[in-house]
């Protein structure tokens, strides 16, 4: 039986659940919901950045960060995907393409006091050209790599001859870049974030920055975790990297050559997890964040949330491996495959508002997307036919989809999956279901492993060729086709420098592509974007660069 | 005492090295790896061959691991491959999250779990015991993210009483002198911080504490139920013990005996479990990178966090056995 004094514990705890629930209800009475210009912007990243320094990095979350802190030649229009200047005023190619001529804007200043010279240009240039070491490895060098090739010297024999040849100061503004041949990831290659412009002060202080350790235990140098030690010219400087809490706050650059930023300070906080994401901008502890899930869209618009839409720039695709299924290598059957998935009903049911059917390879934002392409018709009974014909009534696939993952690209993989399956098994096609995690499917679907599986790509830069030639410029595994008339025309296209014969060329390959149909393009979406009801957003970009200086807080 | 600390911290040596044996196997058996999570979807063949070279991957296991052991041997337990700093550096970054966290969530277990359990059992049959049993089973049952999913739809988004989300608020300043933010924020007087702190570990420490506080309340109201069938504490009773002495020297330390094991368990396991925990709150510790270096196949960091880990366990286990020995005089003379 309880006594009183048995009772005294039980009624202490209680006391003191509720004074702690009274402090707690105090402490949020004087959380002030209205932002005042001081508050910081709070934005929900995927993940953390890697790198203070976007040259070593491959990631999208370093080069959100990176763009709001460092300048590229060239850049995206805001809100959109053509090529414009950035710290480059304008700019010229030479006819064979080979030299590059960019006439810098005058008065740009680093964050450290720095003034943009051409020289300066050319010292960055050369710098990475000339890293040797562990700077070589594609992990911390990868997009020189995919847009020079190698380096002054190579020290693995795999690595490719330098495309780049020099870069030469030829007045106080005008830099001029030699590369040894055109190809047409120019003039976008110079856009990319990994090429964003040091001031010299940092460029003296890292010169003789290592990575050091040995195979296997490569550390980092210091310079990239410290905020400071290296200096950019864009509208935010980096003003801290806490790594322990996965934050990266950036402050207003006041003497920025263009329009200063909305906000005085922006703070990057990683969320990995997406419906944590949402739960802490419903909770006001984040004022945005990006890759919304397309089924929480239409909650948070009704919840009054902004979600702008943003073009799309990006294909996903169903792939018809053709050596590992005998049966895909017959173009009846992937034109049965082609008629039988209902695409439509994918960007209806599943994508966000705005997605379309792709036609082709690329998105028709690019130039070189073609009206003149075959089409697959969503038709089962016509599917049925040309099944019939090829004598597959009772065909067999395997079909691969990834699981725990999605990309702007792919919102909902096993949603899709289960579309167009559902379409298969209607024409009689018996499919046998594969799901591997992302770091598994990837090498599975490069190494053919799979007959039918589910992939696509977001561009980087403004040019077909960043699509096609990805996919379709040699023989792979991947695809499992051997088109040598395809890969000899993609080869010429991207090594045209005349833009408008290059685009001609890139339309007539997107024919005969749709042609051959080594796979089926499904759909292009617009990865989602949200922010809070009292933020004037950034202008939405269709390859996820927004400058995050063009928002500010709601008057 | 000293030969039982000695013998049983020796014991670490071949525990380790069986462990890092399996480890090295098992990721290896692991499908896919870094070159595919650290490099974009259209890097090539070459460019992933390259990587795996320069990461040392293409060599033999056995190379891998003696490369492996000698580092280990003078303190480096190598580099991340996501990060490109020292593991070591990495863990000690996140551990003092994970270590705030796991000690709030056994804090609440303990500080509700005993006296629940233990007042369930002396109301045995009663309503207060048959909400405890049913609520502790629920807590067992209820998987953790569901759990924090409704915590921060009610505490977090409706009442607004809580954080959803992180360690500390964006931007909040505050003097970092070992990490450990409770720690160094009353160490400096930045009360601010504390109570910022404590704040955003309510929702958490709930969440993570659920399964823990099931079990104590659990295995203390068993263990109490069984101790007071005792003929000691019949014959404690019958010779006109004061009520309290009964209880707290008859009843609850020989009832704690069990609990406490059941305790330093659940400590070690705490770490596990703050993994999810750590991810559905963006709480920045140990728990959220693992799993991070999970999806990138960051072999380092896996090997290191759960090698410094499983130590970390087997020194609790030590530390219950040395409170096992000083609660039960029976163990020390074994």
């Amino acid at each position: 039986m309880f006594t009183k004094t048995s009772r005294k514990p039980l009624a202490l705890l209680a006391a003191a659940a509720s004074v702690a629930l009274l402090a707690t209800a105090c402490a949020e009475s004087e959380r002030d919901p209205e932002s005042d210009a001081a508050e910081p912007f709070v934005f929900a990243a995927a993940g953390d950045i890697k790198s203070l320094d976007p040259f070593l990095a491959s990631d999208g979350e370093t080069f959100r960060y990176s763009r709001q802190v460092y300048e590229t030649l060239l850049e995206h229009e805001s809100g959109g995907s053509e090529i414009v200047g950035g710290l480059a005023e304008t700019w010229e190619q030479s006819e064979d393409g080979t030299e590059w001529t960019f006439n810098l804007r005058d008065g740009v200043v680093f964050h450290d006091g720095d003034e943009l010279t051409a020289e300066v240009v050319c010292a960055n240039f050369d710098r990475w050209h000339n890293l040797s070491g562990a700077w070589q490895s594609s992990n911390n060098s990868y997009y020189w790599q995919a847009i020079f090739g190698g380096f002054a010297e190579n020290e693995d024999e795999e690595l490719p001859e330098s495309r780049y040849v020099s870069c030469e100061a030829t007045d106080e503004l005008t830099a001029v870049i030699t590369i040894t041949e055109y190809s047409s990831i120019f003039p976008g290659g110079f856009s990319l974030a990994a090429f964003g412009i040091l001031s010299p002060t940092s460029l003296e202080t890292i010169a003789d920055a290592e990575i050091t350790g040995e195979e296997g235990g490569y550390t980092l140098p210091d310079y990239t975790t410290e905020p400071g030690a290296i200096a950019g010219s864009g509208p935010f400087t980096a003003q801290g990297w806490n790594r322990d809490q996965a934050e990266v706050t950036l402050q207003r650059f006041d003497d920025y050559w263009g329009e200063p930023a909305g906000f005085e300070t922006m703070i990057l906080r990683a969320i990995p997890d997406e419906t944590a994401r949402r739960q802490a901008l419903e909770a006001g502890d984040v004022h945005g964040y990006d890759l919304v899930a397309p089924a929480d869209v239409e909650p948070l618009t009704e919840a009054g949330f902004q979600v702008p839409t943003r073009d799309v720039f990006n294909v996903l695709y169903l792939a018809f491996q053709q050596e590992t299924s005998e049966e895909l290598g017959d173009l009846q059957v992937r034109q049965a495959l082609a008629h039988a998935v209902d695409r439509q009903r994918i960007v209806d049911t599943i994508l966000p508002e705005g997605g379309e059917v792709a036609t082709q390879f690329h998105p028709d934002t690019l130039d070189g997307w073609s009206e003149n392409v075959t089409t697959y018709d969503y038709d089962p009974e016509l599917a049925e036919e040309l099944l019939a014909e090829a004598g597959q009534e009772d065909l067999t696939l395997d079909f691969c989809y990834p699981t725990e993952v999605t990309r702007p690209y792919m919102p909902a993989p096993r949603d899709i999956f289960d579309v167009i399956s559902q379409d298969l098994e209607s024409v009689g096609i018996t499919v046998e279901a594969k799901s591997y995690e992302w770091t598994e499917y990837i090498p599975n679907t490069d190494s053919g492993e799979c007959s039918l599986y589910l992939l696509g790509w977001t561009g980087d830069y403004n040019d077909a060729y960043n699509f096609l030639g990805t996919w379709f410029s040699v023989k792979n595994d991947a695809w499992g086709m051997d088109e040598p008339e395809l890969f000899d025309a993609m080869a010429e296209a991207s090594g045209n420098p005349d833009p408008e014969e290059r685009i001609a060329a890139y339309q007539g390959l997107n024919e005969q592509i749709m042609d051959i149909l080594p796979g089926l393009p499904i759909s292009s979406s617009p990865p989602s974007i949200v922010f809070a009801e009292n933020v004037n957003p950034p202008n939405v970009s269709p390859l996820t660069q927004e400058n995050f200086a063009e928002a500010s807080w709601k008057e | 005492m000293l030969r039982f600390i000695v013998r049983r911290t020796l014991q670490l040596i071949p525990t380790l090295g069986g462990l890092s044996i399996l480890l090295f196997i098992w990721l290896q058996r692991l499908p896919g790896g870094p070159e595919y999570a650290l490099l974009p979807d259209d890097a090539t063949d070459a460019q992933r061959a390259q990587l795996r070279r320069s990461l040392g991957l293409d060599e033999p296991l056995t190379v891998q691991y003696v490369r492996f052991l000698r580092n280990i041997l003078q303190g480096d337990l190598g580099t991340s491959l996501q990060t490109g700093r020292p593991v070591m550096e990495e863990f000690f970054t996140r551990f003092p999250a994970t270590f705030e966290l796991s000690v709030t969530a056994m804090l609440i277990a303990v500080a509700v779990g005993i006296p629940l359990g233990y007042l369930a059992a002396r109301r045995r049959g009663g309503i207060l015991d048959f909400s405890a049993v049913g609520g502790s089973l629920i807590g067992i049952c209820t998987p953790v993210f569901f759990l924090a999913f409704i915590l921060k739809v009610v505490f977090a988004e409706r009442l607004g009483l809580f954080p959803s989300a992180f360690r500390l608020s964006p931007g909040l300043s505050r003097t970092d002198l070992s990490g450990f933010v409770i720690l160094d924020g009353l160490r400096t007087g930045e009360l601010d911080v504390v109570w910022d702190a404590l704040m955003h570990l309510a929702l958490p420490g709930l969440a993570l504490a659920s399964i823990p506080l099931a079990v104590i309340v659990r295995m203390t109201r068993a263990s109490v139920l069984e101790v007071l069938d005792e003929d000691y504490v019949r014959t404690a009773n019958a010779k006109g013990l004061h009520r309290r002495t009964v209880r707290g020297r008859h009843v609850l330390r020989n009832a704690m005996l069990p609990v406490v094991t059941a305790i330093g368990l659940l400590t070690g396991s705490l770490f596990a479990g703050a993994v999810l925990t750590e991810s559905v709150f963006a709480f920045p510790g140990v728990g959220s990178f693992v799993y991070a270096a999970t999806q990138t196949r960051d072999y380092p960091v896996l090997t290191g966090f759960i090698l410094l880990i499983a130590t970390m366990y087997v020194l609790i286990n030590l530390l219950v056995d040395i409170s096992y020995s000083l609660l039960d005089p029976r163990v020390r003379a074994q």
